[in-house]
């Protein structure tokens, strides 16, 4: 039975701290070669989840959810309701995903997701976060300085926004549905896919932009 | 813990990279990392909090320093060590001074196919009435603990109203320490202005994922 022990904890920190290969690359070389002496990993396994979150599971899920609930009133409904179940229609669900919730940008409201006290994302539908959302930047000042954040995003919001920011303090995850862009009436679901953007739901983009080589 | 984690509100850590390139991995170690974490076979009681507790222990020099991925590193490092599943010198130089007996064989690939999907909820049984409503005034509590805990330092003391209700939640505070406890989460919404009186703001809200032991009526 593992003790849970705080001081035990800080004193392996600095143990591992003073004794590991000061190379990152390194360190993970040693230890993947330990495991796989010890029977903990079988590299295959390795290799293949970093497959899947490589070329299957990103930021083009959440697009497409977010071009569903653009076109499907009903399915925005559910979408809005329970996150988690209404992404089971695209077989999304999975890891950091089992509490969904999304926001919903309008015109006078803008959202804006951070995690202050790790990096907490909602990985089966937006894959990895970027770095930045990692970063004591970001997440000292989203809760902050929200609008100067934006700002260095070069999203300029006006006054008559209102900015809600969601510290991920729980195990519900957050993602922003953000607004149809004027121009795309008439546009098919995976048209509209094609141009939602990481950002625009993670509420550091306001206004999903028309990329001229969506196509029809 | 009052840790260098609790980043919220902190200043003095300079502009954000938004130039960033948009890949998940940007070297190939961090993939590697990414991949062992997913596939270690891992004793019963490690937990998410007792993993996100052992990243806040973190030297506050290294946490601050090393990337993102790195962190994992030594976390599970030092959760193996903690477990006795690997010495430090061990994970210095990657060979193995001794077998390890009691883990089922490791992951197959194709357990990939359903691990990938599964879904971890945190919702427990409600055992009693929770104490707030929706719209009702609250205030966080103004201690903290030198254990695991998710009220952040910038919230407490500070007013906000109940936006909503999510039942019962397996809470951090305990289940770090392998105490299966749930209690009722609410999302706080705090006025901008509330927490950060001094940046002038007059619109605006901070929501928060907060235990009913984290507030108080107001």
């Amino acid at each position: 039975m593992t003790e849970h022990h705080s001081h035990k904890i800080a004193r392996i920190h600095r143990d591992l701290h003073n004794h590991l290969p000061s190379d990152p690359a390194l360190r993970v070389k040693a230890l993947e070669s330990l495991l796989i002496e010890k029977e903990l990993i079988d590299p295959r396994t390795v290799d293949a989840w970093i497959e899947v979150y490589t070329e299957e599971i990103g930021p083009k899920r959440g697009a497409q959810v977010v071009a569903r609930a653009w076109t499907d009133p009903a399915f925005k409904r559910r979408l809005l309701e329970n996150g988690t179940a209404a992404i089971e229609a695209f077989g999304f669900e999975g890891w950091a995903t089992g509490h969904l919730r999304l926001v919903e940008n309008t015109p006078q409201v803008h959202n804006l997701i951070v995690c202050t006290l790790c990096s907490c994302y909602p990985h089966s539908i937006l894959g990895f976060p970027p770095n930045w959302y990692k970063t004591a930047a970001y997440r000292s000042r989203a809760v902050r300085d929200p609008k100067g954040v934006l700002n260095e995003f070069g999203v300029d919001i006006g006054d008559d926004v209102e900015i809600r920011v969601w510290d991920s303090t729980a195990e519900l995850r957050y993602m922003v549905l953000p607004e149809r862009p004027a121009g795309t009436a008439g546009w098919t679901e995976a048209r509209l896919a094609q141009i939602v953007t990481r950002n625009s739901m993670i509420g550091t983009q306001r206004h999903v932009p028309i990329t001229p080589g969506a196509l029809a | 813990m009052d840790g260098i984690h609790d980043l919220g509100g902190r200043e003095g850590f300079g502009p954000i990279n938004v130039d960033e390139k948009e890949e998940p991995f940007h070297e190939p170690w961090e993939a590697r990392v990414f991949g062992i974490a997913r596939a270690i076979s891992r004793p019963d009681d490690w937990n998410i909090d007792w993993f996100r507790h052992c990243r806040e222990l973190i030297d506050p020099i290294d946490y601050l320093t090393r990337a993102y991925f790195d962190q994992w590193l030594m976390t599970y490092a030092a959760m193996m060590v903690n477990s006795s599943m690997a010495t430090v010198e061990e994970l210095a130089s990657g060979y193995s001074q001794a077998p390890l007996s009691g883990f089922p064989p490791p992951l197959p690939p194709s357990a990939i196919t359903t691990a990938k999907k599964a879904v971890t909820s945190y919702q427990r049984e409600a055992t009693v009435k929770p104490q707030f409503e929706v719209g009702q005034l609250v205030r966080a509590i103004s201690s903290g603990h030198s254990g695991h805990t998710r009220l952040p330092g910038y919230a407490r003391g500070r007013g906000g109203i109940i936006e909503s209700y999510h039942g019962f939640h397996v809470l951090p505070d305990v289940n770090a320490m392998l105490i299966p406890r749930a209690e009722p989460l609410y999302t706080v919404a705090f006025k901008h202005a509330e927490l950060w009186p001094e940046e002038q703001s007059d619109r605006g809200f901070v929501c928060l994922d907060l235990w009913e032991s984290y507030l108080e009526p107001r």
